[in-house]
């Protein structure tokens, strides 16, 4: 035996407490690992370096306005943009309203749109036999397997914004990474059966030609139909995917004060336990103390005690965090929000740290106070 | 004061004495009351010795043996044990002194309960300098000389009083140390274990020069001590 071997044996002499302390802690750990890692997605992760080459433009107002398809080609005529591709929110529905049917449908130009997203990958063929049917669709790989399509399938899209069904074949099917399982068909199959959708534009996607043009590009397109009947908003791929999110309220705010909630209230937790199992063990203190154990030692045993507990909590919730992201991430029910959430390294080392920090601090005083117990009153102890 | 330490001191090197006591009195203050639990009490104990206290419950016996184990402070008087006035030390060296000259045995033995026999007497060598075997030697040796080996895997729970208090005894002795203060090693036990735990006692002064200091009620079990002194009323009787 050695002293980490005694301090482990102490952590686990009430198997059911250690057990119940594990769970708890791993729980609060599991739920902040998960914060951390959405928050890490939401707002620290650089976008890859072809979004980082793509800006968005749309109505100043709001997503729900549309503007004239002649942006497109003044768009154009910036220098530095390499390609333009119009995209509008379809939103029809597929069988039923259950939200497993529900993603994301856009009608665009077959033409351009892969040229902006350069990092999806299409067979050639496939992109060639798409652009020739006019009634053709392409879809995310992740979104046919999840809706078993393949090639040639047909699929039917009943019109919410447009008085128009959208019966389609599967011609295409692409990668592109979790945030975009969508399918793409081509705009004028909509404008020709509905005509007053002709001529208009939900959002454009841009390529620039570098990082550092995007804030030049973006004031430029914004300045040039400040005064138009329809200004724009033109910011970064990732900005634009950002203010959906915060669509949904004070997101930063929101995951920030559940954080803390949750690692206050494990503290709480923690703290009354060890309190416990170490007052349960004042005739033990002493008699350490009588074999030579010094205030030091008692100290850094218990508090050793509490963070071994604490840690073994936290690495359980964070790779349970760890499998249940990945797991929420590639699921299509939803939708690809999740999909910039991974528990990375860091996150990880984060949390365990909060999870050491969380064990010291709340084994310190009552760990303290038994460090200076007196033997005398220690040995008087009853109970 | 300080004259009186050097006399002592003196003393000490002639024929090695191991405690001295001069005087010392512990008086508990607890809220408005006071409970004098040692009344200037003068001591000497010699190496080798192997002395009985005897005494009513409440006249200080324990408090007596925890200030020989510098456990706890006199309020007045001249202590020495080893010659060393101990409360000169901070809590280290204080510490580590009592793990390498005080061997203590509880009535209640204060086995840790999820520690094997051989673990518990391992506890008090964690502190030292020894090397994983050398620890192992040690504890064999101590649990040898208590008739233990077999049992070394056992936890207290599964040991009988008699055996608890065995390995409480192969702990106290583990770290080979000079004095062994037990405060009723046979309270807690029946008389077939109590004469057991005294005859290891009595071989552990006769074989390995222990120097002991026994606290007990019971005067079957102060016949096996070298002399007997009485406690009353925190006063020490004359012979
Ligand atoms: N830590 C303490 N606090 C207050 N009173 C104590 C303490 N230790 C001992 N006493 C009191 O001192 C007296 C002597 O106690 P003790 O040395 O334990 O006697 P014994 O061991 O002979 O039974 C008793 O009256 C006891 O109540
Ligand atoms: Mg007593």
């Amino acid at each position: 035996m050695n002293l980490p071997s005694f301090i482990a044996k102490n952590a686990f002499r009430n198997k059911r407490r250690s057990l119940l302390t594990v769970l708890s802690i791993s729980f609060s750990l599991l739920l902040l690992t998960m914060l951390i890692s959405i928050w890490r997605g939401f707002y620290l992760d650089e976008p890859s370096p072809d979004a980082a080459l793509r800006i968005i433009t749309r109505h100043r107002v709001s997503l729900a306005f549309m503007m004239p398809i002649f942006y497109r080609e003044k768009i154009r005529a910036i220098p530095g943009v390499l390609q333009v591709v119009p995209m509008n929110w379809f939103g029809g529905k597929y069988k039923d309203d259950k939200p497993e049917n529900m993603f994301a449908q856009f009608g665009t130009d077959p033409e351009e749109v892969f040229k902006v997203h350069r990092d999806w990958k299409v067979e050639p063929e496939q992109l060639a036999a798409w652009q020739r049917d006019r009634a053709g669709a392409a879809v995310e790989r992740k979104l046919a397997d999840k809706h078993l399509w393949k090639l040639g399938d047909r699929i039917v899209l009943i019109g919410n914004i447009y008085a128009v069904n959208a019966e389609l074949t599967v011609r295409a099917i692409f990668d592109a990474d979790e945030a975009w399982q969508a399918l793409l068909f081509n705009q004028t199959y909509v404008e020709e059966a509905v005509p007053y959708a002709k001529g208009r534009a939900g959002i454009f996607a841009m390529l620039v030609d570098s990082p550092d043009a995007v804030a030049r590009i973006s004031g430029q397109i914004d300045e040039m139909f400040k005064n138009a009947p329809q200004p724009t908003k033109t910011e970064s791929e990732k900005a634009f995917q950002l203010g959906f999110v915060a669509m949904l309220g004070n997101v930063k705010a929101f995951i920030l004060s559940i954080g803390l909630a949750v690692v206050f209230a494990i503290l709480l937790v923690s703290a009354n336990t060890m309190a416990m199992s170490i007052r349960e063990r004042t005739r033990e203190v002493a008699l350490l103390k009588t074999l030579g154990f010094t205030r030091g030692s008692i100290l850094s045993m218990f508090v050793g005690e509490s963070v071994m507990l604490a840690v073994f909590g936290g690495l359980l919730g964070a790779f349970c965090a760890r499998w249940l992201l990945s797991a929420a991430a590639s699921s299509p029910a939803m939708g690809g929000f999740l999909a910039g959430a991974k528990v990375t390294a860091p996150t990880l080392i984060v949390s365990l740290l909060v999870a050491a920090l969380v064990g010291l601090l709340s084994a310190f005083v009552p760990s303290y106070h038994a460090s200076k117990l007196k033997i005398v009153d220690g040995l008087r102890h009853i109970g | 004061m300080s004259s009186m330490t050097e006399d002592l001191k003196k003393v000490a090197t002639g024929t090695r004495s191991i405690v001295q006591a001069r005087s010392i009195s512990k008086v508990f203050r607890r809220d408005s009351f006071e409970v004098t639990a040692l009344d200037k009490v003068n001591l000497d104990i010699a190496e080798g010795e192997f002395l009985a206290l005897m005494g009513p419950s409440g006249s200080g016996k324990t408090s007596l043996l925890n200030m020989i184990a510098a456990i706890d402070q006199p309020t007045s008087g001249e202590l020495l044990v080893l010659g060393e006035n101990v409360f000169r030390f901070g809590d280290k060296e204080i510490a580590r002194w009592r793990n390498e000259h005080i061997g203590y045995v509880f009535q209640t033995f204060n086995l840790i309960p999820v520690l094997t026999a051989f673990e518990n007497v391992e506890l008090p060598l964690l502190l030292t300098r020894l090397t994983r075997s050398e620890r192992r030697d040690h504890v064999m040796t101590a649990l040898k000389l208590v008739g233990l080996e077999d049992r070394v895997d056992h936890l207290p729970k599964q040991l009988s009083g008699g055996q608890e208090q065995r390995v409480a005894i192969a702990r106290a002795i583990a770290t080979d140390p000079t004095i062994i203060l037990a405060d009723e090693p046979t309270g807690d036990l029946d008389s077939h274990s109590a004469t057991e735990v005294l005859e290891i006692l009595k071989r552990l002064n006769h074989d390995h020069h222990k120097t002991i200091v026994m606290v007990t009620h019971d005067p079957h079990a102060a016949a096996y001590a070298h002399s007997t002194r009485d406690l009353e009323k925190g006063m020490l009787l004359p012979v």
